[in-house]
């Protein structure tokens, strides 16, 4: 079926009314929009190109489809400048493949919000932070693509707060969840690269973040020290799963795991063997389930698996690890996934500029 | 015929009227499900079953 | 001023439900359960009540692999084949 014209509203000349007039709307995040204005919505596609109704992603549940244009006006009500576009479009993108699952985990009372990590060249080049402060407030780019991210979820495919957007508590991620890679200083290959992208390309990288955990550790000064304490979060009751999960090494940190040699394999593997919990620890609390065990320790596990333990996620390379942060501080973070059974697996995409 | 919890009788609502059935007709039973024991889903079955029955004869 | 609205621009469906059936008794039912904790119990026990009390039968137990996503085509294509009605369900 073709797409309808996207509809124009006609609103007096006064910008301040306009912001309360996309409030009127429901159009907000419950902050105030930049009212999405003609010329601006067509500032916003000319970064991309292609036309309008381009269809960059499409919702399971609802079928609706979200096009270059609806994404270009909630990149302007988030306040995008054109520059970001190609990252915002690169998510969908990538948010759109059925193992994302973006309807279960936009949806679902796990509350989990897609967390964005942008690697390569472009983080740099349209001013991401990737550095102190990382997952706070101060960066244009990184706080308005994330917030494109939740207007598009909320108007384009209509997950709604209470109505269809069932998040117990939710997490403060679904107003803004998004980082850049800390390229400077990484002693690793960025993301991009280790995803196979060509020499000068960028990408991002979507996860469905239930949270946030803070992993501080000042004493310890080896890899086995400092991972050892990022393990344990991953491990706690409370969020083990079969689910993925996001490490974001402190400079501190990744310094001290780098500076005895330990790759971003050898630091996957460890976190594998190390995130785990007792058969019977899981009953005692009441969230042993059979099958999981069973999935995770059937045909193909991973030579790491323990008998009678649950890991936290299916194998090592389920694990994203890599480093962001300022350079003071002994703070790395863990961030849980929502959901493994229902899909929301790592997905990225390529950040192709178009235009 | 479509069994839901009463916190997600909106949500159901909403995706039918997305999908073009706005006044579909839904079963509504007492949250939870998940932790409920035997009797607690019988008594659950038996207020479903009779919501069923007009539903499925009048449409 | 002039504004875009920032929502889908997808059509909206045209969709039918089924025509109500003329009688309940000897029905054939299918279950399609979501993968849930209780979701199959749930669902088997409302079945019970039809077969006890109308002499239905129960065809069809299908299961979704994903309790987030919609049934697969191919699933809702062949049970629709088998049953008269399905009993499905969602919550926690």
């Amino acid at each position: 079926m073709a797409a309808l014209a996207p509809k124009i509203h006609e609103v007096p000349d006064d910008l301040l009314a306009a912001i309360d007039y996309c409030y009127d709307q429901g159009w907000t995040d419950g902050l105030p929009v930049v009212p999405p204005v003609v010329d601006r919505v067509k500032a916003m596609l000319a970064a991309d190109g292609r036309p309008p109704e381009t269809v960059i992603s499409h919702h399971p549940a609802t079928g609706l489809d979200l096009s270059l244009h609806a994404a270009a006006a909630n990149a302007v009500m988030a306040g995008c400048l054109p520059d970001y576009f190609p990252v915002v479009v690169a998510a969908f993108e990538a948010m759109d493949r059925p193992e994302f699952n973006f309807h279960g985990s936009t949806a679902s009372t796990g509350g989990s919000a897609p967390l964005l990590v942008v690697s390569g060249p472009i983080a740099e080049e349209i001013g991401m932070n990737a550095d102190v402060n990382l997952f706070g407030p101060g960066n244009r780019a990184n706080g308005t693509i994330g917030r494109a991210t939740r207007l598009i979820l909320r108007n384009v495919f209509q997950m709604l707060p209470g109505i269809s957007d069932k998040s117990t508590q939710g997490n403060p991620g679904k107003y803004s969840f998004c980082i850049a890679e800390r390229a400077r200083g990484n002693p690793w290959p960025l993301l991009c690269q280790a995803q196979g992208y060509a020499a000068g390309a960028s990408s991002v990288t979507v996860f469905a973040g239930g949270g946030f955990c803070n992993v501080e550790n000042h004493g310890g000064n080896t890899p086995e020290q400092v991972l050892g304490s990022v393990a344990d979060a991953m491990a706690n009751y409370g969020c083990i799963t079969l689910g993925q999960s996001v490490v974001i090494l402190a400079p501190e940190h990744m310094a001290i795991v780098a500076a005895a040699g330990w790759t971003r394999e050898r630091t996957q593997d460890f976190l594998f063997s190390q995130a785990k919990r007792s058969v019977e620890g899981m009953k005692g609390i009441g969230k042993y389930r059979e099958r999981e065990y069973d999935a995770q320790h059937g045909e193909g596990a991973p030579r790491l698996v323990e008998k009678g333990f649950m890991h936290r996620g299916m194998t090592p390379e389920d694990i994203l690890v890599t480093m962001g942060g300022g350079d003071a501080g002994g703070h790395s973070c863990f961030i849980p996934s929502w959901s493994r059974g229902r899909g929301s697996i790592l997905q990225h995409a390529e950040i192709r500029k178009r235009s | 015929m479509v069994l839901c919890t009463v916190p997600f009788q909106v949500t159901a609502r909403n995706i039918a009227k997305v999908l073009g059935l706005p006044d579909y007709p839904f079963l509504s039973v007492q949250h939870p499900i998940g932790s409920c024991t035997l009797p607690e889903l019988k008594a659950r079955a038996e207020i479903a079953y009779r919501q069923a029955l007009p539903i499925l004869l009048q449409g | 001023m002039q504004l875009y609205a920032p929502t889908s621009t997808t059509p909206r469906r045209k969709a039918f439900r089924a025509p109500a059936l003329a009688t309940i008794d000897g029905m054939r039912i299918g279950v399609l359960e979501n993968g849930k904790l209780n979701a199959e119990e749930m669902l088997n026990e409302v079945a019970q009540l039809f077969v006890q009390r109308n002499g239905c039968t129960i065809r069809t137990l299908a299961s979704k692999s994903n309790a987030s996503a919609p049934a697969p085509a191919p699933t809702l294509v062949k049970v629709a084949q088998e049953v008269d009605f399905l009993l499905t369900g969602l919550g926690d």
